[in-house]
């Protein structure tokens, strides 16, 4: 498994992308991941606000094509955070907090879906009451979605974590 | 400059923002991001509406979520505050710092201008009508602003002066 890391981390494209000598390789990956923590976040939590009542004049099936925007912002940091991840492979693949993260990510993306078909979705009655557990996954989207963010963050903290 | 900064690294609020709790730091950067996130997140929701997209959510219903990009504002300027008066060296020598709050600076003013002159006449614009030019324009330039406050944010360490500027 080391060997693959490394082998992957020491590649021409690993190398460039850790150390090209351009603001294109690592720096400008890194703000297209945060673009995309932006879009993600951002638009699941307009979706999340609006099941706890905020912006209720707005029709919840106008509000469905977020979810296409959420997507594309997570197609995006999935292609920038493996690139990332290549660059740094030996070493992200050992610290703990960058599973943590996987997991709050998919959890999250997970109450994304259950809200899109329960709250959202072709069968839900979009505009009678909201179903019973709305808002309970509103509330644990917003939840996972920060410890994604908190997870991410302490992947810095590398003599830590 | 160097008088103000080592002034306000000598400041009783500087000392104790740097005091022992080292965990503050990580928290804040987190909330910083999820400010980050609210402000790009919604604060471009309702750019891409300004500028003539999604137009079945009339513009000042899609207005009703802009209260959590200001509350993403407001987190990002108390924890941004935190970590200039926290270490004032670090970040008044670097370039990509001014521009961070340069662009700031042209997004809270393009904002406030929206806010003053123009809120009034989207209360009046029917619900299936283009937005005028002038909306058009503020979208445009306020996404442009947020997206170069994201950009030098994360340029700072790679734009950082010698030494991280911890000890100048």
């Amino acid at each position: 498994m080391k060997e693959f890391l490394e082998s992957i981390q020491y590649s021409a494209f690993g190398l460039w992308v850790a150390g090209g000598d351009t603001i294109f390789a690592f720096p400008f990956i890194l703000v297209l991941h945060t673009v995309g923590l932006g879009i993600v976040v951002g638009m699941s939590a307009i979706i999340d606000c609006r099941v706890l009542g905020m912006g209720r004049s707005v029709p919840l099936v106008d509000l469905r094509r977020l979810f296409r925007t959420m997507w594309w912002g997570f197609g995006l940091n999935a292609v920038t955070g493996t690139v990332l991840f290549i660059s740094e492979a030996a070493d992200k693949a050992y610290q703990k907090i960058f599973y943590v993260k996987l997991a709050f990510i998919f959890l999250a993306l997970l109450t994304m879906t259950r809200i899109r078909h329960n709250v959202f979705g072709e069968t839900a009655d979009v505009n009678g009451p909201m179903p019973q557990n709305a808002k309970t996954l509103a509330i644990a989207s917003l939840f996972l979605w920060m410890g994604a963010i908190v997870a991410g963050r302490l992947m810095a903290y590398t003599q830590t974590f | 400059m160097a008088a103000f900064v080592t002034w306000l690294r000598d400041t009783a609020v500087s000392q104790a923002f740097r005091g022992p709790q080292e965990w503050l730091w990580p928290v804040f950067e987190s909330l910083h991001f999820l400010g980050l996130a609210l402000v790009l997140g919604v604060a471009g929701f309702f750019d891409a509406r300004l500028m003539g997209f999604m137009k079945r959510i009339p513009l000042r219903k899609a207005a009703e979520f802009l209260p959590l990009a200001k509350v993403g504002f407001l987190i990002n300027l108390t924890t941004g505050l935190y970590f200039y008066i926290s270490s004032p060296f670090q970040y008044s020598f670097n370039i990509a710092w001014w521009y961070k709050v340069a662009a700031i600076v042209i997004a809270v003013v393009n904002a406030g201008f929206f806010e003053l002159m123009l809120k009034s006449r989207m209360v009046t614009l029917r619900d299936d009508q283009d937005p005028p030019i002038s909306f058009r324009i503020v979208g445009v330039l306020s996404l442009l602003a947020w997206l170069n406050v994201l950009f030098w944010g994360r340029m700072l360490p790679f734009w950082s002066p010698p030494g991280g500027g911890a000890d100048l």
